[in-house]
């Protein structure tokens, strides 16, 4: 296989003409701050929902209003970094690396995001708060807690704007809104093969 | 591929009503992606920034492809290179027989489908799930995908009703998308759980990070990759974007250049395999290095596969991707396939083209397409036979006035009965699917002269 490397590198290293520099990076444009509404505008437009800004303090008496009906049963799981913000009682906190296999049967699953994004309703979430990444898909209804004010307004602020170590722990998932298809006649339909509903809780950790 | 171009076209849309319904799919997608255009003001100043960034790949690929391989490896991901479709094959089946792997579930790969991957490792005994619920369509009906997006367009919801009922004994009858939907949903979740690897393709590999880029609306590739031990990812060399920066510029333009969404569902970046697991690349080359060494023909690997210019072009809203016989159809189909694939059939697909640059208009990575179709029917060996003619005898008449002008009148008389259906009529490819326009009575010449005199 090595030869294959070799040979396809060569060829490449003849195709490559070297010429065209790496763009310019575009002119920082003034830094506008994201606000939670023009974020739970474009949440509601991908099949999401957004709730708060909601006190830290209100948090564990609130999430359960947030649930849709349905998710008001059955088994609920929350990653450890999204623990200090539920109430203690009815949710099941995750090890870090959990058989993904026995998560198939989880209804909510909870866990933090780190930066929303105003252009599309998009959620990062890190590895370090999803080492079971599975449980992000296979929930049937998924909550993303997140602090109300990191936000950016598009995907490259976002970027930019995203922890040095973002990339260490295996993912960097951006979730925007429900799993979706339009397979059949371009007819949308949530709930494709991961959650059929998306709800973001913005958090104020501060005063 | 041995069937011509417009006896092809008949397979997957049969008649007329077909086409309309394909042609207005399609071009929903495309109306969807102009109000994302019209609601993205900064939108023509990234579509150059990904221009520019695509070339600057292209032109430094060699440097790139190493960085990233050193910079995957540092993360944990086992790098394998292929140069054919065979070498793909070959390594994938490796990696599933060295691990007693028989049941694949597997995402969307533009890739894979150009490689024959499925029927390469079916033959050998391994199940393969595709699990984009378009692409398990199209594998139930054992036919290939339609179109990149959007695997099973032309087919209708009672055709998937009755498919289903058949294959995963949904109720008959059903045609409900929602619970048609559901019915794949709960046949794929049990696929997902017993699966013992995942096979997907890549949207982008980043080469400063090592990380691949993979985006769904589904899921499914996320499931197929969080759920069984071993994920085995398959991209081509020309995939690769320098840092995170030009990634984000990229994403901005994928979704809403494809489905006019402002992002896809899921945009997952991996960098490395998860504890426990592992992550296996294969880069492959099938022709890219090659088409790079061709100046005049390069910009075509810029391709980030939003579908745009299939959703746009007039010959593919009324062909449809069966017409033109290659994993990747439409405008840029017919651009790639004379360089990837080379044979006669692969040569002919730029002719079947309006040029009316419509594609060129939409690309978000400022592809050239029109430019490039054009410049592929220059360097075809030989004009298709009936097209020769037709341009040999033009040329004799627009060289010859009188001559021009007698055939113009000869046509005149000819209209009725070249409009009309009649068996050996030279028109009758013309007419199958549409109407001659009425004749405008006198020539242009004629109605020229008129005007000239007027007042």
């Amino acid at each position: 296989m090595s030869g294959a490397r070799e040979r396809i590198l060569a060829r490449v290293r003849h195709g490559a003409s070297r010429r065209a520099v790496p763009p310019n990076p575009p002119a920082s444009s003034p830094t506008v701050a994201a606000s939670f509404a023009d974020f739970a505008d474009a949440l509601a437009a991908v099949g999401g929902t957004a709730h708060g800004p909601l006190p830290l303090s209100t948090l564990p008496g609130l999430v359960e209003g947030a649930l849709p009906v349905a998710a008001r049963s059955g088994r609920r799981v929350v990653e450890a970094t999204a623990a200090a913000w539920l109430p203690t009682g009815g949710w099941e906190v995750l090890d870090s690396n959990v058989d993904p296999c026995s998560l198939a049967d989880v209804r909510v699953a909870a866990v933090r995001g780190t930066l929303g994004v105003a252009e599309n309703g998009a959620v990062a979430v890190l590895g370090r708060d999803a080492p079971n990444r599975a449980v992000l898909f296979l929930a049937e209804h998924l909550v993303l807690l997140l602090e109300a004010g990191s936000l950016a307004t598009d995907l490259e602020a976002a970027f930019r704007s995203l922890p040095p170590d973002a990339l260490h722990a295996h993912h960097l998932t951006w979730i925007s809104g429900p799993s979706k298809t339009a397979d059949i006649e371009q007819v949308l339909v949530m709930g494709a093969h991961g959650p059929r509903t998306l709800q973001v809780i913005g958090v104020e950790t501060e005063g | 591929m041995t069937l011509p171009l417009d006896q092809r076209a008949r397979l997957g849309l049969p008649d007329a009503e077909a086409v309309a319904r394909h042609d207005a799919a399609v071009f929903d997608l495309r109306r969807r992606r102009d109000e994302a255009v019209a609601g993205l003001p900064e939108f023509e100043a990234l579509r150059a920034r990904a221009t520019a960034i695509k070339r600057h790949v292209l032109d430094h690929l060699d440097r790139l492809l190493e960085t990233f391989e050193s910079q995957a490896r540092a993360a944990g991901v086992v790098v394998h290179w292929a140069e054919d479709a065979a070498g793909l094959n070959g390594v994938v089946e490796g990696l599933l027989r060295e691990r007693g792997v028989r049941c694949v579930v597997k995402s969307k790969s533009m890739l894979t489908e150009e490689c024959g991957l499925n029927a390469h490792l079916e033959a050998r005994g391994v199940e393969v799930v595709d699990t984009d619920l378009g692409e398990r369509i199209v594998q139930l009906r054992r036919e290939p995908p339609s179109h990149i997006v959007v695997p099973a367009v032309h087919r209708r919801r009672e055709e998937i009703g009755r498919l289903f009922h058949r294959h995963l004994g949904s109720p008959a009858g059903e045609s409900d998308p929602a619970r048609l939907t559901e019915h794949a949903r709960r046949s794929l979740r049990p696929r997902f759980l017993a699966a013992q690897a995942g096979i997907t393709g890549v949207n982008f590999g980043v080469a400063e990070t090592g990380t691949l880029v993979i985006c769904t609306n589904e899921g499914n590739a996320d499931l197929g990759t969080s759920l069984p031990p071993l994920h085995v990812a398959c991209m081509g060399i020309e995939k690769l974007v320098p840092g995170l920066d030009d990634l984000a510029v990229l994403l901005r333009l994928l979704a809403r250049s494809a489905t006019g969404q402002p992002i896809t569902a899921y945009t997952t970046l991996l960098t490395g395999p998860r504890s426990g697991g592992e992550l296996h690349l294969v880069l492959v080359d099938n022709g890219r290095s090659a088409l790079l060494g061709s100046p005049r023909h390069r910009e075509a690997l810029a391709c980030i596969r939003c579908g745009a210019c299939l959703n746009t072009c007039p010959v593919y809203r009324r062909a449809g991707g069966h017409a033109y016989g290659t994993s990747v159809p439409g405008p840029i189909g017919a651009v790639l396939a004379p360089a990837l694939v080379g044979d006669a059939s692969a040569r002919a697909l730029p002719f079947a083209s309006s040029l009316c640059g419509s594609c060129s208009a939409v690309c978000p990575v400022g592809i050239d397409l029109h430019g490039q179709l054009l410049a592929w029917r220059r360097e075809s060996p030989a004009l298709p036979r009936r097209l020769r003619w037709t341009a040999l005898a033009a040329g004799a008449l627009m060289a010859r006035p009188r001559l021009y002008r007698l055939a113009g009148r000869l046509a005149r008389w000819t209209w009725p009965l070249l409009s009309r259906r009649w068996p050996g009529n030279p028109a009758a490819a013309w007419l199958r699917d549409r109407e001659l326009p009425p004749h405008p009575g006198a020539s242009f010449r004629a109605r020229w002269t008129r005007r000239g005199s007027a007042p």
